[in-house]
């Protein structure tokens, strides 16, 4: 095991060093990296010409990536637009999507896996048929769609929720907004669980347990959902790094001050070392959290070996 | 209600266990499965008996309907597809078809067990072999799972599976197919049951691990005094270790007999059939026959008897009437018009 | 990745025969010679394609979607881009089932004006990508070697880039009305999907018996290609391509809400529903129908998708 997480970090780097590879050009294709460090004014043509020696943004953009992921690993990722050290953004912006993410998670979890089990169970019955045929609709709408749509409702209309989030972005605040972020790969549990369980509710060992004179409930327990759920867990799992990234929509929609919400500030602004240093870092986390799983993986079934 | 002994004399309610006492009657059993494309009749009352210490053979090809038989008795049906649309399932005297499911389970496993044909996708691929085969005393017996630990070692111990106590907590799939197969077994030994089900228990594994892991089968059950329904399409199995054979065929019985007699005369076509195409070594040299055509359709089963199409000795009445079980002998019986023809051929 | 481990793979000589319908364990097996008929997997799909309710429903949407991209002016009688402030927000009256919107602008002439650009987008994106994805994931998956690795650490490269991040980064910098810089944002980002779905088709019919077969008789590389491996890995690209095509005309008008996808005067779902957010209080029909429209739009590709599926692979049913 300890050589496979060895060989899977190693495999990590190139992929790390062309994702933020990729995100540096595209950047640098997106506009003029000095244009936000003037304030809100455009700078003037001699403090550009210094700001972009100073920055070293007069050499060639291989060097210029170079020296950026040079200062990164020292723990510095640049200014922002509005003067502050991208790394107090950080420290401000990722514990708030960090919580939203989990709240999102636990919809996955508790939502998309409870609903899974009813209809694998059932299958062909009206409860499968309504379910399935509202997982396809959910998927269908997009996430920014349902987001508006329940605050219009749920804000607007009913009163139940603040329609924006306020700056603290407290778990209670986070439900709605995290069960929009959550909605199409809720859907997504809900039909893998099912299908899941469908499938294995067939398989020989479960009709074992079922001759071994087992109670229906620890059947279902200890047998199917034992090996039904290893493929949900590390869709879940995996689906960590993609809501994280993902969740630029949301934030906009319920105003929550996050990642995606920096990042959106951020290009708009077209502030290079924010946008960068936001990119980089949902990247190191979309690949740990894909590392994780498929070490989880090797947990939960034994059959898995790495070699 | 406490009984007075003295005069309880007359109203036995169990009897000693002994060996011809009857353990499993199924009687007329009918199964069906419904597909999208239609009915399936894959058990067309099937009728056979095992007395207790007796080891039945339930012989047939594929779709003859002989696994149906044994997943309707063990009531491991999937319903849907399937159902069972008639008959009886005695055991011990008692219709397990009339029973209710949690009565019916507490039977399964601890009274009667099965083994199925494929160990590795039968045993719970993610689970310890050790924590399967406890399983069966922490639930039927109220076990702590330490003590049922300790009688899982005993159990894989008792079916030869070399350093038991290390073993006990590796997965199925670190086990070889033979191995497998022996962890299957004492999953069905565990509680002791009166009766096995052994569907195509070593059709599965390697020539040379069939004969070890059927010998150990009949051993143990010799010593357990347990009923055994061996279900197989291999005659050559059935040979040792069976008392009486069912010969099944469209989800009929065609033929029933005890071991020898079926060996020596054949009284059903198809039963002869089955024994011709035996490669055989004092007849080398010979063509070896096979039975001609396919098996039957069960969604459209021939009318009369259904193996005419197939039958060298077919007459007229064999396409338009259903023979019925014919006495041979009071052991045995055949279910063909022509089974004296057959008998004496 | 982890990979099974193939030890134990025992395949039982009886479970081999069994066909791969939903026959349960111990059912009997249906025997061979009921139909008369060649049955290919083709064939057998569409038999089942044209028995099924969600195939034939999403077919037909599809199909009145396509009719009204072609020709809006068959069902409408204004143009999307006469807008007149003196009615905005209003609600829906005779001529204007729909309303206006906050520019005074018809909505339900503007929703199926929309239909065209969803539908372009959603069709040459697939297009791009299908075409890209295949071509580099089947002949890596065909040649593997040193091209087939680089390939495949390319597709983790784009797999860890968020794809709404990359649009808003990417098009921010995009002027100018034309659908073309959404596409080719699409198709540079989408490819890797079907790429990795190409791929591991391809390896898959690679391995099947006639194609080992046609190689030992000395067929060239291109033929079997082209010949035995394109058309059985083509399947599971043609059903995630249209799942894909639904998603595309869902990121068009996500992009499109974030500012950055289509601009104005383009008619698009996206900006639409995005221009009528802020005051959804007093006029919700001007949200409420363009996203009704796109939901239904992209509900219709994925369940075709769906329905395809389901057809092709009958061990899923």
């Amino acid at each position: 095991m300890g050589r496979y997480v060895v060989r899977r970090l190693l495999q990590m780097v190139p992929v790390f060093i062309g994702a933020t590879l990729l995100i540096f050009l595209m950047v640098n294709v997106m506009g003029d990296p000095v244009a936000g460090l003037c304030g809100e004014r455009q700078c003037d043509a001699a403090t550009t010409a210094r700001l972009k020696q100073e920055f070293g943004l007069d050499r060639p953009v291989w060097q210029q990536y170079l020296t950026y992921m040079g200062n990164v690993f020292t723990g510095d990722f640049g200014t922002a637009f509005n003067g502050q050290p991208v790394t107090e953004l950080m420290a401000t912006a990722f514990p708030v999507t960090a919580r939203l993410t989990v709240v999102a998670i636990l919809f996955e979890i508790v939502i998309g896996i409870t609903l899974g089990v009813i209809t694998g169970m059932r299958r062909g019955r009206p409860v499968d048929t309504g379910v399935l045929l509202a997982t396809l609709v959910v998927i269908s709408v997009p996430t920014f769609v349902t987001g508006l749509l329940l605050q219009l409702l749920l804000g607007v209309e009913w009163g139940w929720i603040r329609p924006s989030v306020s700056p603290d972005a407290a778990f209670g605040e986070l439900l709605v907004p995290g069960l929009v972020l959550a909605s199409v790969s809720l859907a997504y549990v809900t039909r893998l669980t099912r299908t899941s369980i469908a499938e294995n509710r067939r398989s020989d060992y479960v009709r074992t347990a079922v001759a071994k004179g087992l109670p229906r409930r620890r059947v279902v327990t200890r047998h199917l959902l034992r090996n039904s759920l290893i493929p949900v867990v590390t869709f879940i799992g995996a689906d960590i790094g993609f809501l994280m990234g993902g969740a630029i929509v949301t934030e906009r929609i319920f105003n929550i001050h996050g990642v995606g919400y920096q990042l959106y500030q951020g290009i708009l602004r077209q502030n290079t070392q924010t946008v960068v240093g936001f990119v980089t870092v949902l990247v190191l986390v979309f690949l740990v959290t894909n590392l994780l799983v498929d070490l989880l993986y090797a947990v939960l079934d034994p059959r898995i070996r790495y070699a | 209600m406490p009984l007075d002994a003295g005069d309880a004399g007359d109203v036995q309610v169990t009897g000693p266990r002994s060996r011809g006492e009857r353990l499993l009657d199924v009687r007329d059993l009918r199964v069906e499965f419904r597909t999208r494309d239609g009915v399936a009749r894959a058990v067309n009352g099937v009728s056979w008996a095992v007395d207790a210490g007796e080891t039945l053979a339930v012989l047939g090809e594929s779709g003859s309907g002989k696994s149906v038989t044994a997943q309707a008795v063990m009531g491991i049906l999937d319903v849907p597809p399937g159902r069972i649309t008639g008959g009886e399932v005695l055991f011990k005297g008692r219709d397990l078809l009339r029973m209710k499911e949690d009565e019916r389970r507490r039977i399964r496993g601890a009274e009667m067990a099965m083994i199925f044909q494929d160990a590795l996708s039968s045993l719970n691929p993610v689970v310890p072999v050790g924590d399967q085969l406890g399983e069966m005393f922490v639930v039927h017996r109220g076990m702590s799972r330490k003590d049922a630990r300790a009688r899982a070692v005993e159990l894989m111990d008792r079916v030869r599976i070399p350093a038991a106590r290390q073993r006990v907590g590796d997965y199925p799939h670190q086990f070889s197919g033979g191995m497998r197969q022996r962890i299957m077994i004492a999953m069905a030994l565990a509680l002791e049951p009166a009766l096995i089900i052994a569907d195509e228990p070593t059709t599965a594994l390697d020539v040379t691990v069939q004969a070890q892991v059927m010998d150990l089968l009949a051993e143990l059950r010799r010593e357990y005094r347990m009923g055994l329904v061996l279900i197989t399409h291999d005659l050559g199995v059935v040979a040792d270790v069976a008392d009486r054979i069912a010969v099944m065929y469209a989800g009929r019985i065609v033929e029933s007999a005890p071991v020898h007699d079926l060996y020596r005369a054949p009284a059903h076509p198809y039963t002869r059939g089955l024994l011709d195409s035996i490669p055989r070594l004092d007849r080398k040299g010979h063509a070896l026959h096979a039975i001609k055509g396919l098996p039957p359709n069960l969604m459209d089963i021939p009318p009369g008897c259904a193996f005419h199409p197939r039958c060298p000795a077919a007459r007229d009445v064999c396409r338009t009437d259903v023979p019925p079980p014919h006495p041979v002998d009071e052991h045995r019986g055949s279910a063909c018009h022509f089974w004296r023809e057959c008998l004496h051929d | 990745m982890p990979e099974l481990e193939p030890e134990g793979e025992i395949v039982a000589p009886g479970l081999t025969a069994l066909p791969l319908d939903q026959a349960p364990p111990g059912a009997p097996a249906p025997v061979a010679g009921t139909t008369g008929r060649p049955r290919s997997l083709w064939s057998d799909a569409w038999r089942d394609l044209r028995r099924n309710p969600v195939f034939l429903a999403s077919s037909l949407i599809i199909l009145f979607l396509l009719f009204i991209s072609l020709w809006p002016s068959a069902i409408t009688w204004e143009s999307p881009l006469k807008c007149d402030l003196a009615h905005a927000q209003e609600g829906s009256g005779p001529g204007h089932p729909f309303g206006y919107d906050g520019q005074g602008c018809d909505v339900y002439t503007r929703t199926v004006y929309g239909a065209r650009t969803s539908v372009t987008v959603g069709v040459l994106a697939t297009l791009g990508v299908a075409v890209l994805g295949s071509v580099l994931g089947g002949l890596a998956g065909f040649f593997g070697g040193a091209g087939d690795a680089v390939l495949s650490r390319i597709t983790d490269v784009f797999f860890a880039i968020p794809v709404v991040l990359g649009g808003l980064v990417l098009l921010s910098v995009v002027t100018g009305d034309t659908v073309w810089p959404v596409i080719g944002f699409m198709v540079l980002l989408g490819w890797p999907q079907i790429s990795r779905i190409a791929r591991g088709s391809v390896i898959t019919a690679k391995q099947h018996d006639y194609v080992q077969a046609a190689r030992a008789l000395g067929a060239s590389s291109s033929r079997i290609l082209l010949r035995h491996i394109a058309p059985n890995a083509v399947a599971p690209v043609i059903v995630v391509a249209t799942i894909a095509l639904g998603t595309y005309i869902a990121l068009e008008a996500t992009l499109s809400y974030l500012g950055v996808g289509l601009k104005p005067p383009t008619v698009s779902w996206g900006i639409d529903i995005s221009a009528a957010s802020p005051y959804v209080r007093n006029a919700p029909h001007a949200l409420l129908w363009p996203s009704g429209a796109l939901a239904l739009t992209v509900l219709a590709f994925i369940m075709l998708g769906d329905a395809i599926r389901d057809a092709l692979d009958p061990k899923l049913r």
